[in-house]
């Protein structure tokens, strides 16, 4: 029952106390990295190098701690340190996914599926989430990062600045710019949505 | 001397209403995102309540954010990622 870190414990302990407490962040990690690379496989090795990272420096983690912190931390330092210059180009928006959606719709509707109200309700949901999407994904990676950690994922401000490094003011001020970004590429799909702007 | 009273007065108001819709959009952000003290929270509530602009850009700034967190999807995590990690963890010394 030592209550010291680690060093301590067994292999098979050790490997327990990762599982539980850091393998419950894998799905917004997970979410993180896709946001971040836009490919599915990068997500994955993403996520993989940041657990295998982790696991490397399990005996600096306290327990108990901030462990989704800790682990988008480092995130995105392995995206910045190696996996920017990997990937092969810098995020773009794939405009033809969504056109593609958007003109197979007539199409789907002919298939002769009834097409009750729950359906069109989540259709709806669905291209406003694509338009989201688009328009997020458009954004320079910065100003994705602090959008995607504050209004996605809920870190307070504070945490923001921890796993990017950065003082709290500029935490502000980054996600003051993102946001007005955002609302500028978004706008023009308000107003379609019946939103004055 | 009498006029130049007459202009301040009447300047003043309006100087001190821009400072205060100024305060309170750099405020927006902090009242979105919970991180308000609650001194700023109530001058900011209590300005919203009178002024039209103000109002209408919190509206907006709260759709903004309701956009992002209700509608972005989250994409699903493959199955086998988790096997992968922990068959990793495990060969790892």
């Amino acid at each position: 029952m030592s209550e010291q870190t680690g060093k301590q414990l067994s292999k098979e302990e050790k490997d327990a106390r990762f599982e539980a407490e850091l393998l419950p962040v894998l799905d917004p990690l997970y979410n993180f990295a896709y946001r971040l690379t836009l490919d599915e496989d990068d997500a994955n090795d993403l996520v993989q190098e940041t657990y295998l990272k982790a696991y490397r420096f399990f005996d600096y983690f306290e327990q108990g701690t901030n462990a989704k912190a800790w682990l988008f931390r480092i995130l995105k330092n392995s995206f910045i340190n190696e996996f920017r210059k990997k990937s092969k180009q810098p995020a773009k928006v794939d405009y033809s996914e969504v056109e593609g959606y958007y003109n197979s719709e007539d199409v789907e509707g002919e298939s002769g599926v009834a097409t009750t109200t729950d359906m069109r309700t989540e259709s709806v949901q669905d291209l406003i989430g694509d338009e989201v999407a688009s328009a997020l994904n458009a954004l320079p990676v910065d100003f994705r990062t602090v959008i995607i950690l504050c209004d996605l994922e809920g870190f307070t401000y504070e945490e923001m600045a921890k796993i990017l490094d950065i003082p709290i003011g500029t935490v502000r001020s980054r996600l003051h710019r993102a946001r007005n970004s955002l609302k500028e590429k978004l706008e023009k799909y308000a107003k379609t949505m019946g939103y004055n702007s | 001397m009498e006029t130049k009273y007459t202009e301040v007065y009447q300047n003043a108001p309006v100087a001190s209403k821009e400072a205060e819709c100024e305060k309170v959009s750099m405020l927006l952000d902090l009242v979105i995102d919970g991180e308000a003290t609650s001194e700023d929270q109530q001058y900011f509530n209590h300005h919203i309540e009178d002024c039209v602009s103000c109002f209408e850009s919190h509206q907006k700034q709260k759709l903004l954010k309701g956009l992002v967190c209700g509608h972005l999807k989250r994409v699903i995590v493959p199955e086998s990622l988790a096997h992968l990690i922990k068959a990793k963890i495990q060969e790892t010394l």
